[in-house]
């Protein structure tokens, strides 16, 4: 009797614990509240996460493949699509990869152009990332001015090289062309533009309560996590870590810019916002100082073995043409060997490594990506969070698709 | 070096938000309003200020250095600028120019009997344009590409030729820009 | 053009002076070029190799940047496992090589030592087909489970077609393999 008494009541306590069953959730690979092809695979309790796993690849498209088929040059139009919304950047890394192999350099009023296209691309690739995390956290009209500002940066670019996106502007040893004289003045006016629309933009979200609420203490990894995750850029720097490349190993003509790097204290995703912020500010003060400094000369290197001659010599010189001639059908050689040459792209540190066997094509080209290195820290952000929190963080982490799948 | 590293402020956050939030809401309030007004006063003065542009009723301004899809030139006397080297097609990324030389015997003896080039792979990029050692191809404003088939995006010679003067806007710019 | 990687640099860097010094034999080989300092580390302590490099108060190298291989095909070995470092504190670069035969292309995996290498060593499985010895999950990261072949692979043709896989497929696709030129 006893005993049966006993299991009844070992019975009575089972019924009354709560069976657990996590609530498996895909989101994505195209979910209105991501943005950037990409599958959250999550397991939930209640609304909690418990775990998280990300699926990258559904934007693989063979970059390195494309580019070891390709001569030198012809890898830059692939460049522009790694991180779509700030090509510039892209191109200008893999042009410096390019030189450091070819061991030249731009001349100066090149090195110039080339930090005022990179600068006015972050801002365009930091409004984007603000504004879809705005409109994700149901702020519409928020993200209209964004992206309305993002139109002007890119209006900067538009008059540079005559495309928004796909730019293909940097060539190795020069850029593709120079601006007009009326070029400043158009710039101005599209700072004084982005620089209205983003004041705009931060009243409405900033003090706002319930974005506060969404952004304040979610997302949250330490720093030496970050650190040993490889992660890099506006994430790592709201956590407290001053690594911008920019600052710390400036490349191009940096060092003449007078700027300041933002950093954060928590690491949440409020200061990751702020960061981002403070940057459009900052790159719109370098592009200010490029147009003040840029000075008069060519933006191309006279040098036959890297950079195409001038067409009015191609049309009326033997040996022109000849040099024409060849540096289109078998690229500029490099010689043999190997080098790494990393910018500080919109997300954080873009890396190319191109390893060279002294023909005219590359015979690796590696793009180490920001976005893929992010992205990877995601589960441990938002493992144990909210499942709400997860877009914000997501939001933040600023995954483009093109350059984390490549 | 004259970067520095500051500290993002968020104490001001708080702060600008003022007590129950009132002022971040009237803050909110006051920029639409902005907007709105500002905006139609455009719309009523016959000058917008919205950055839609009603395409196609209208169209984009584009800047001389617009990258639209690849043309050829053609000359006053109805003929190509092409020579048929083959530079164009060799610099494409993508292998989307299809040329098939052959011999005339006009002053310039050479003339592409087959010239193609499929919209639909080409990425404006633009490097036909650089490689081309005659100035006979060059990136239009055009951008209308669509087509009710594949077959229809395989621009041939004749769909690709405009005549030089339609291009002059296009070719001073390139003048300048390759001339270093 | 002088083959400048062929000629050891004279002055040793200190970094890899170091480097030397602390493992002897396990480096095969060192060089900088153009600025990047570069270290060939025998397969079997490259953990060990790591480690010390990450803890050295003189290296500090906290962050894994890239994890990547090279397929030089006719070549012995034929692959190059290829490791960047950084230092956020001592703002420096480094480069760790691993040499891999073509038969056993196998390497210990630095998770434990970065937890970053998680996906870029999944990306060079996938798109190499190195294998990486105590990762806790290879598994493909770009491409699909049924994807044949390691697309980076020199030996691998770029026009390569591999058949539909899932919902939409044509029939019978999926034990064609048909590939297209
Ligand atoms: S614009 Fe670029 S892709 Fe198009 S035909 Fe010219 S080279 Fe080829
Ligand atoms: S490069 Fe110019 S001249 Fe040569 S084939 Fe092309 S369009 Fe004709």
């Amino acid at each position: 009797m006893a005993e049966q008494e006993q299991s009844t009541a070992e019975e009575s306590t089972d019924r009354l614990e709560i069976p657990f069953e996590p609530l498996e959730m895909k989101l994505g690979p195209s979910h209105p509240a991501t943005h950037g092809t990409v599958r959250l695979n999550l397991r939930l309790d209640g609304e909690t996460v418990v775990t998280a796993e990300v699926e990258v690849g559904f934007l693989h498209r063979g970059f390195e493949k494309e580019c070891e088929s390709g001569l030198y040059y012809q890898a830059f139009p692939y460049t522009d699509r790694l991180n779509y919304v700030s090509p510039m950047i892209n191109n200008v890394g893999y042009a410096l990869a390019c030189e450091k192999l070819f061991d030249v350099e731009a001349p100066e009023r090149c090195q110039y152009l080339r930090v005022l296209a990179s600068e006015a691309s972050r801002i365009a690739d930091h409004l984007t990332c603000m504004g879809a995390c705005a409109l994700e956290l149901g702020a519409f009209t928020a993200f209209l001015y964004a992206v309305e500002a993002r139109e002007s940066a890119w209006d900067i670019l538009d008059a540079m090289c005559g495309a928004r996106v796909t730019c293909n502007y940097v060539r190795i040893g020069g850029v593709a062309s120079d601006v007009g004289p009326e070029f400043a003045a158009l710039v101005r006016e599209k700072l004084a533009e982005v620089a209205r629309l983003h004041k705009d933009f931060e009243d409405l979200l900033l003090a706002n309560p319930i974005f506060r609420d969404r952004m304040e203490g979610t997302g949250i990894l330490p720093k030496d996590e970050l650190v040993a995750l490889g992660v890099t850029g506006p994430l790592l720097r709201a956590a407290g870590v001053p690594l911008d490349l920019r600052r710390v190993d400036p490349y191009l003509v940096y060092d003449r810019m007078d700027f300041d790097v933002p950093i954060g204290e928590s690491g949440d995703n409020m200061d990751r916002f702020l960061v981002r912020c403070e940057e459009v500010r900052q790159s719109a003060r370098m592009v200010e100082q490029c147009l003040v400094d840029l000075p008069e000369g060519p933006v191309d290197l006279d040098d036959p073995r890297v950079r195409l001659p001038a067409k009015g010599q191609v049309f009326s010189r033997m040996e022109q043409l000849i040099s024409q001639f060849k540096l289109v059908t078998e690229g500029p050689r490099p010689p043999v060997g190997e080098v790494y040459q990393a910018v500080e792209g919109g997300n954080g540190e873009l890396g190319f490594y191109l390893v060279s066997d002294g023909t005219g094509k590359p015979y690796k080209c590696r793009a180490r990506s920001p976005s893929f290195s992010n992205t990877q820290a995601m589960p441990p952000m938002v493992e144990g969070g909210m499942l709400a929190d997860v877009i914000p963080t997501f939001d933040m982490v600023n995954m483009i698709g093109g350059e984390c799948d490549r | 070096m004259a970067s520095r590293v500051v500290k993002v402020d968020r104490e001001a956050l708080a702060k600008a938000a003022g007590p129950f939030s009132v002022r971040a809401i009237m803050v909110g309030l006051r920029v639409t309003s902005r907007h709105f007004f500002r905006n139609l006063w455009g719309w009523i003065i016959g000058k917008p200020t919205i950055a839609t542009v009603m395409y196609p009723e209208e169209d984009v301004v584009k800047p001389p250095a617009f990258r639209g899809m690849p043309v050829l030139v053609e000359m006053d006397n109805g003929k190509e600028r092409c020579v048929a080297c083959g530079l164009c097609e060799w610099a494409c990324p993508v292998d989307c120019i299809h040329i098939v030389p052959d011999e005339t015997e006009d002053a310039i003896e050479r003339y592409p009997q087959l010239f193609d080039i499929d919209m639909g792979r080409c990425m404006y990029c633009g490097l036909c344009e650089e490689a081309c050692p005659e100035e006979a191809i060059v990136m239009s404003d055009r951008v209308e590409i669509a087509a009710f088939s594949r077959e229809g995006t395989l621009w041939h010679k004749d769909d690709l030729l405009v005549p030089v003067d339609r291009l002059a806007r296009r070719l001073e710019y390139v003048r300048r820009s390759y001339e270093r | 053009m002088v083959e400048e990687s062929a000629q050891p640099s004279a002055p040793e860097d200190p970094l890899l002076q170091r480097l030397r010094d602390k493992f002897g034999e396990a480096v095969v080989s060192t060089h900088s070029y153009r600025g990047d300092r570069t270290a060939i580390i025998d397969r079997g302590s490259l953990v060990a190799t790591c480690e010390w490099l990450r803890d050295d108060p003189q290296n500090q190298f906290d962050m894994l940047m890239d994890v990547t291989a090279v397929d030089y095909l006719g070549r012995r070995p034929r692959f190059e496992v290829v490791y960047h470092l950084y230092s956020i504190e001592k703002n420096h670069r480094a480069r760790i090589k691993v040499a891999l035969e073509e038969d056993d292309v196998k390497v210990a995996s630095v998770v434990s030592v970065w937890s970053g290498a998680n996906w870029l060593e999944r990306e060079a499985w996938d798109l190499y087909g190195i294998q990486f010895d105590g990762h806790p999950e290879l598994k493909r990261i770009y491409l699909y489970e049924e994807f044949e072949g390691h697309p980076l692979r020199k030996d691998y043709p770029k026009e390569k077609r591999q058949p539909l896989i899932g919902p939409g497929a044509p029939e019978g696709a999926a034990d064609g393999g048909e590939s297209s030129s």
